[in-house]
């Protein structure tokens, strides 16, 4: 897998010029070429690379990781890079979990957690400007201490990086209120591949043509490297809202979420639980038992909470809907960071993982149906489930699960790609989109060019005209 | 029992529903897949921690300042595992890597399996020393430690007090308290003077054996636990206070059972003053508490020092952002002074500024936070106790 571009071919003495071209311009304490580096950089989380961990393998090692401090530093060392084409993997802190973040052709890893500032917190605009590398806790908690919060929750919280967060264009938990990431930018600055920095304007909205800056967002690196960015905030809830509900099946869960959002209102969290996960996160909740779970978090201002819990109570009981109080809500929110499934199992060679997929309200039961039931028929798959747990107006997003193990003498990487493939085919033929928030990486690369037929040849000729050589995270998304 | 079988029946649910082949082959992997990446007991806990996606970096202090992935939790346990398994040579850096901690034990509150990264180093650390490859200059500190009882140079081991003087209670001090913060050990036997207690000191204070533990001198460790127990059964006493966090948690979590009753000097305060014999107090002063990392989380003792110092009449006790058990580390957690000066440096800075954002006084209850932390005054809770003795009584 590994094209040690300055290891093989060009030899030792071709890295030592660029480490101390490197070195000159960010300082020595900013570069590294060290053993002990270049292995913790060589994964992020996608599955695949937990494998290599277990087996002592590290097929993807950067060369030389370096620590930029400021966006002129990012210039510098991409313009080194495109001059010795040398290829760039740009790294925030790597919860991502499909390889985008994985080094599989050698080169600099750009880690950008020394540029960490939060640069303004401003009340009367209600933003917050901050430079990529902060990790997506410490600015919510900056945020909470002055009164603040960015409606940002996703699962990785505490463990990735903004930067990160909007190169994959992330969702959190809260985002039905508060929207995903990339709802939540207004500008940002990026370096791109040939060391130009653009930066866009603070405003909340303009009519200016294309919005191409917006072009970074989702692209995993592949088109720049984002140095900073303004997001809107909020002031801190003062009230928040806990309600839970079982319903018979999906449908008649799916049904009242659908009515609720309907109506304009947009609970912070809405999660609708199948049977199975029902059963595996709520098994001390026995109204629940046999059914589906729904919980609901209203946040925000006091009186619009009262109203919100009144209209949702109203509505789920009409639609069949047994009360089961706080408690499961509070056992989400107790839980909801508890991520061991990986730990407990790959060493029992069970894989685990989840795929999260968006489909119009139209498509939704057919989608979760046919998706659950393609995994399903992969030899070895113990259990496929899902959770939706974003919700539009227009449609849902469905996050499932599965776990099994190879059979019949099958690798590990062989059945989870195995079972990989079975969803995206059947979430394509189901009208839905390949994901939802968690990017694409190397494991959903395939699929892009189905995913966005001929947008995806526009992609590329973006890609080819900002990155003519081809070197910022080559080999990401099909690109 | 009844709840774990509910808990996991999703599994067992699945595992009853799937074919035959899967089932076998599930039976298979429980019985045989972990021996191939598990070759040893210890390292189980380390792969659990490596396969973690780090979801306790956030509040890691040593990463908050080294901002490289090596030196995250997870990132350091890959090291590890990788070492432990022999599958990576111990190198200069990797060994250097494994001493890269502040053992405040931040990770375990965030860690859905409990686990403290400080104490799966100490196995770590101790596995380094087995193979001789320990760095020299902690081999150098182990001689010095064994040759004279205290982690610092020439330092003393004694409050010189009547060797004579018996009673129920031990005040012991600490190494630091000794050697760095005297004031803290002269206040305290103010106070217990005051109080009436009934207490003394040793002749000879040997050192807890803490940093031995944590840097994995396992041997040399176990001669000063030795030695303690012996000198803490010939003096006789019930019950033994001490200023140090570390040393509380030393004698009562990492010596063998011992009947002793170990309290750390805050709880002892508080006792005092529940039983009146500490009389009112007065100090018309601001200042912020920091909870040291082994007393919060370790201990689970913060809300002691609080309960004292609000007894103080006219003291402003104020709270930093992160406090009680979600404190943050003062630089000097574990043996991070030793091992990485430089790191436990730049976490100080960041404690101190995050402390004097609050208030420019702090108030805490650990010898070495008190060295580390930097503000316009930095006092330990006896101080703070004593003065408003004083100011009450007059002196």
């Amino acid at each position: 897998m590994v094209d040690n571009t300055l290891d093989s071919p060009k030899g030792p003495e071709k890295k030592r010029e660029i480490l101390q071209k490197l070195r000159n311009k960010v300082g020595p304490e900013n570069v590294s070429d060290k053993e002990i580096d270049k292995i913790a950089y060589s994964k992020d989380y996608w599955p695949i690379t937990l494998r290599w961990v277990l087996e002592g393998k590290t097929p993807a090692l950067p060369d030389l990781i370096v620590w930029p401090e400021n966006t002129k530093q990012v210039s510098d060392v991409v313009k080194i890079a495109d001059d010795e084409e040398i290829p760039i993997v740009p790294f925030g802190e790597g919860s991502g979990v499909l390889g985008g973040a994985v080094p599989i052709n050698g080169g600099i890893v750009i880690d950008i957690k020394r540029m960490n500032r939060i640069l303004e917190i401003n009340d009367k605009n209600l933003t917050v400007t901050a430079q990529p590398g902060i990790n997506a806790m410490d600015l919510e908690r900056a945020l909470n201490k002055e009164g603040y919060t960015m409606g940002h929750s996703p699962q990785s919280i505490y463990c990735s990086a903004l930067g990160g967060n909007l190169s994959t264009r992330a969702a959190g938990q809260f985002s039905t209120k508060y929207g995903k990431i990339d709802d939540m930018l207004i500008s940002l600055e990026a370096v791109l591949p040939m060391g130009e920095i653009i930066r866009s304007k603070n405003v909340p909205k303009s009519s200016t043509g294309p919005t191409t800056e917006r072009l970074l967002l989702g692209a995993e690196g592949t088109l720049g490297i984002i140095t900073e960015a303004t997001l809107k905030i909020w002031p801190y809830p003062e009230e928040r809202a806990l309600r839970s509900y079982s319903f018979e099946n999906l449908e008649n869960g799916l049904e009242v979420i659908r009515k609720i959002l309907r109506k304009g209102m947009f609970p912070a969290v809405i999660r609708l639980y199948d049977e199975a996960e029902t059963a595996r996160h709520f098994y001390q909740t026995s109204r629940a038992k046999g059914k589906c779970m729904l919980i609901l978090v209203m946040e925000g201002n006091r009186e619009l909470v009262d109203l919100e819990k009144k209209v949702s109570e109203r509505m789920c009981e009409e639609h069949g809907g047994i009360d089961c109080g706080e408690d499961p809500v509070n056992h989400w929110f107790d839980t909801r960071f508890n991520v061991k499934e990986a730990s407990d199992f790959a060493p029992r060679d069970i894989v685990f993982d989840t795929i999260e997929v968006s489909v119009t309200w139209d498509r939704s039961l057919d989608l979760y149906s046919s998706m659950i039931s393609a995994m399903k028929k992969i030899d070895g798959v113990l259990i496929a489930s899902a959770h939706a747990s974003h919700f539009y107006p227009q449609g849902v997003c469905f996050y499932f699960t599965f776990g099994g193990t190879p059979v019949k003498g099958a690798k590990p990487e062989d059945f989870y790609r195995s079972v990989w493939n079975a969803a995206m085919r059947s979430c394509i033929d189901s009208g839905g989109s390949i994901s939802h928030h968690h990017g694409i990486g190397i494991m959903r690369a395939n699929w892009l060019k189905e995913e966005l037929g001929q947008s995806f040849e526009v992609l590329k000729r973006i890609k080819k005209t900002l990155d003519p050589k081809n070197i910022m995270n080559p080999g990401k998304m099909g690109l | 029992m009844l709840d774990k079988v509910k808990k996991y029946s999703w599994l067992t649910g699945a595992i009853f529903k799937a074919n035959l082949s899967t089932k076998r082959q599930i039976l298979i992997n429980f019985l045989t897949a972990k021996k191939k990446y598990v070759p040893k007991a210890e390292v189980d806990s380390i792969l659990k921690c490596a396969l973690c996606p780090n979801m306790c970096r956030f509040d890691c202090p040593v990463l908050k300042v080294e901002k490289s992935e090596a030196s995250s939790p997870a990132g350091k346990m890959r090291i590890a595992y990788l070492l432990e398994t022999g599958k990576l040579e111990f190198s200069e850096d990797a060994i250097d890597l494994m001493y890269k901690d502040a053992d405040c034990d931040a990770c375990k509150q965030w860690c859905p399996f409990n686990f403290s990264v400080g104490e799966l180093l100490v196995d770590v650390r101790r596995d380094i020393v087995e193979r001789g490859l320990a760095p020299k200059s902690l081999l150098e500190f182990q001689e010095r430690l064994k040759k004279e009882h205290t982690i610092y140079e020439g330092g003393i081991t004694s409050l010189n007090m009547d060797p004579k003087k018996g009673g129920d209670v031990l005040y012991f001090a600490g190494c630091t308290t000794l050697n760095k913060r005297k004031e803290v050990a002269d206040a305290t036997i103010k106070i217990l003077e005051k109080a009436g207690i009934n207490f003394t000191t040793l002749p000879e204070e040997w050192c807890c054996g803490a940093p031995l533990h944590t840097l994995g001198f396992h041997d040399a460790f176990r001669e000063f636990t030795e030695h303690n127990l012996k000198t803490l059964k010939k003096a006789g006493c019930k019950t033994m206070i001490c200023s140090c966090p570390a040393c509380v948690y030393a004698f009562k979590e990492l010596y063998p059972r011992n009947k002793l009753k170990v309290e750390h000097t805050s709880q002892f305060l508080l006792r005092l003053i529940k039983e009146g014999k500490i009389g009112p107090m007065e100090m018309n002063e601001e200042y912020v508490f920091h909870d040291p990392c082994v007393l919060s989380r370790k201990l689970g003792i913060y809300e002691e020092p609080r309960e004292v110092l609000n007894n103080i009449s006219k003291l402003k006790l104020k709270e930093a952002y992160f406090n009680k058990k979600d404190t943050r580390c003062c630089g000097l957690g574990g043996v991070l002074g030793i091992t990485a000066p430089e790191i436990s440096l730049k976490i100080a800075k960041n404690r101190s500024s995050e402390l004097k954002e609050v208030c420019g006084s702090i108030v805490t209850a650990c010898p070495a936070c008190e060295m580390a932390l930097k503000a316009d005054k930095v006092l330990d809770i006896s101080e703070v106790v004593l003065r408003g003795m004083e100011n009450r009584n007059g002196g």
